[in-house]
Parts: structure tokens; sequence; C-alpha cells
């Protein structure tokens, strides 16, 4: 494999770059990315870039060396499969032997056509221009009680700002389980956020400038400033001619993360098929770096490239807590048990058992070593043996 | 080019571990251990990969 073409410039695809050198490919290496920066790290944009506290420059990743070719502001129009070239837009082809899927997902906006005003955070542009506006004090309504959203949610209450988070659940629940959602909630609410559950959803409202939210009882929540934070959608448009990505996307990769010969990926545009034919997203810092060396060794040594054993793990800050969590907490109902501190305090070590095993662990306000929590977190090695 | 790690971020990740096994390790506790500051001209690629894929951007190279 002679020339490899990896097409997205933030986290999945810089690793991609990094694991090729470094698994021995030493052909041409081009990263393609859309935005005009260089690659940078999205984790500090909605907590120390939109809070002041870090300028938006600290967010950018350590330059890849010059045996890597990195071109910003290149947007990718399509791929001519049949060719082995990438189509930037304004036509140019960039051919390849090897392609890096990388392209990432993009935040998913409520506004109707026309609607001016709604608010977004996923670029570093983004996360400017809503600093800049949070700047004007403004009454800020959240839509979406995700990770990011309760973060913005955060971030507003340490600016000092008054903030509600509406969403068609309560916060977290899905993400973390009933105890610690409970728990974040519980802090949300302290640091002064007003939270609104809208079973049957929420729409902006505003003619042309947007200037509130309605709920589904029909109240509406008037707003100076209002962010969409309701999940994201994998930016796979570009592939919609070479059959590898159906509309609307993901990717879906094997547990190689190939797509189809010569072709892998890797990063929040993907979900793995595992062997149980279940699919999967996990769009998070660590799986994006587990997943770039994955695909890199698949792209050079195919079949011989060990598969990927997924271990999802992420982290949250908001309102006081600093959260991680290893593995999936199981479904509504299942209480974890608490091996040290206490929940009453904010401060504890949690671990989930389902069917009499460990399957997540999760630590709040308590350091802990991540490897630690991860063991905590999944079956003893003879059980994992006997799934195997 | 020396290697730094800021021991107030780091929590233990690993990341930098598995990109630069000559430079990094983690213990029995899963802390990391910094094995060599001094990097060879060999493992430069490495030791900036490592600091590219830390998660709570803890580390830091100089040349």
């Amino acid at each position: 494999m002679k020339r490899i073409v990896i097409v997205g410039a933030s986290l999945a695809g810089v690793t991609a770059a990094d694991a090729l050198r470094m698994q021995g490919h030493e052909g041409p290496i081009t990263l393609l990315g859309e935005e005009p920066h260089a690659p940078y790290a999205r984790p500090p944009l909605s907590k120390a870039v939109l809070a002041g506290r870090e300028p938006p420059e600290a967010v950018m990743l350590p330059p890849l060396g010059d045996d890597v070719e990195v071109r910003v502001g290149a947007r990718v129009a399509g791929l001519r499969l049949e060719r082995r070239a990438v189509v930037l837009d304004g036509g140019e082809q960039v051919p390849f032997d090897g392609l890096v899927v990388a392209t990432g997902a993009r935040a998913r906006s409520l506004a109707r056509p026309g609607q001016r005003g709604e608010h977004l955070l996923r670029t570093l542009d983004d996360a400017r221009a809503l600093r800049d506006r949070l700047e004007g004090r403004p009454r800020v309504v959240v839509v979406g009680a995700g990770f990011l959203g309760m973060e913005v949610a955060s971030t507003c209450r340490t600016l000092g700002l008054d903030v509600t988070v509406v969403d068609r659940e309560p916060p977290l629940v899905r993400l973390l389980g009933d105890a610690l959602a409970r728990l974040v909630t519980a802090a949300a609410v302290d640091n002064g956020v007003r939270i609104e559950i809208s079973r049957a959803g929420a729409t902006l409202v505003g003619r042309d400038e947007i200037r509130g939210v309605e709920l589904a009882d029909g109240r509406v929540l008037d707003a100076d400033l209002v962010v969409s934070a309701v999940g994201d959608l994998p930016n796979v448009e570009w592939l919609s001619g070479s059959g590898l990505a159906a509309a609307g996307g993901p990717l879906v990769v094997d547990r190689r993360c190939r797509v189809a010969p010569g072709v892998v990926a890797a990063g929040d545009v993907i979900a793995m098929r595992a062997d149980d034919g279940t699919v999967g997203r996990t769009p998070h810092w660590a799986s994006a770096v587990e997943q770039s060396h994955v695909a890199a060794a698949a792209l050079l040594h195919g079949e011989a490239a060990a598969p990927l054993t997924p271990s999802p793990y992420f982290w949250t800050e908001q309102f006081g807590l600093e959260i991680k969590l290893c593995g999936r907490p199981p479904a509504a109902g299942s209480r974890p048990q608490v091996t040290d501190g206490s929940l009453a305090e904010r401060r504890a070590v949690l671990q989930w058992i389902d069917d009499g095993r460990p399957v997540a662990a999760a630590s709040v306000n308590h350091r802990m070593p991540v490897g630690k929590l991860k063991r905590l977190a999944a079956p003893a090695p003879a059980a994992t043996a006997a799934i195997a | 080019m020396r290697v730094s790690v800021d021991w107030q971020r780091c929590e233990g990740h690993g990341m930098c571990a598995n990109a630069a096994p000559e430079l990094f390790a983690l213990d029995d506790e899963g802390e990391l251990r910094l094995l060599q500051d001094v990097v060879p001209e060999e493992l430069s690629r490495r030791a900036e990969t490592a600091v590219r894929m830390c998660p709570v951007a803890a580390l830091g190279v100089e040349r």
C-alpha cells in the first residue's frame, strides 16, 4: 500500500496518521480537514474554552511531523471508489491506495428554514461564537440534556447566567443509569439550573430571530440565546455515491474498522458491528483513539490485524462533579454498589453488577486511575476467556 | 527531546503507555510512571504521538 489519504483532521484522523507511521507505513500520508483550523481537541470546547478559562488556541493538538501532509480547508465532496480517488469541493481529485474515513459528525439542528440565532456547539468556531454571545449575559435555554447540553448549562451557571435545560427525558438517565443521573440532576438544580421535561418534544419559537422554546404543553420559555444540544449526525453524505453508507449513516464497520477493500474508518462517523450483529456508536475520545489504531493496522495488515474489543470509556465535568464512566450501566432500575465514598457526599466509586458480573463502573469526584476503574467495570479475566 | 508530565493533570488514562511503552508505563495501581524523560531520536514520533492522544493534555515534549 503506497499512498494513504485520511479524510477528517480531528482526533481520529490525526491518531490514524500517527498509528500508520508507528506501524511501519512509509509511503505518503495526506490528511484532509474541512475546517480552516489545524487539528484540535473538542472536549474543552464546552468547558474551559466556553467559560473563558482557556484561550481557544489551547485546544490545538501538537502538530504532526512533516512526513504527513495536512491540508486544512479541504472539504470532500465525494468518493470515486472505482477510481481510488477522493473528490474535493471544486473538483480536484486526490488519489489514494488506502483510505481512512474519519469525517466525524456534525451537531443536529432544530431550527426551521429561515429561523436565525440557534447556537450549536461542535467546532472551535461554534465555541467562539457562543462564548462571544455569553458575554452579553443572555437568558439561556439549552435544548437537550445529554452530556453536551448539561456541560453547556454548567458553564453558563459558572458565568452567573440564567439557564433552563429542556429535554424529553430526565437528564442523562440513558447514559449514566438512574442513580448517577439523579445525582447529577440534583447538583444541576442546586447550582440554579431549571430543568423542564417535555415528553412530546420542544420547538424553537420565532418567525425570523429565535426568541424562545415552546414546550409540548404550550408554555413558551423566553430566551435571549437558545443552544441546541440534541445529538449529532455522522458526516457520510459525501459517500452517498459510493454505496458504502446508507443515507443518514452511520458508516458501519467490522471489528477491524474495515468498510471495503482498502477502506477503513474510525471516530464519530462509524458504528461498529459486534459479533452478535448489533451495531453501536461510541462517539468518545478514547474510542476514537482505539478505533484509529485498529483501522490503521487493518489497512496495512488486513485480517492479520487484531480486532477491536471496545472498552467504552468517557468522562464529563459539570456542576462541580467530575465523572468518569467505564462500560455501560444496565437499563433503568439497576442500582450500583457504592464501593467507596457515598452518593450523598457526591464523592464515590460505583460499580454496576448485572447477572452476577460487573458491567460498568464510575468514579465521582474521586481520583482513581482509569485502568483501575476499567478493571472494576470488566468481568474477571476467566469469565472473558470463557466468552471468547 | 525531553518529555514532561503534568502530574496534577494526569489521571492514568494510559494512552501514552500504549503509544510509547518505552517511555511510559502504568504501575500495578494504574498510576503513570515516566520511564525516561530524555527521548532518544528513534522514539521521538512515539513521544509526540503520546502527547497528541492524551485526553487531559498532561504531556509535553521539548526539543
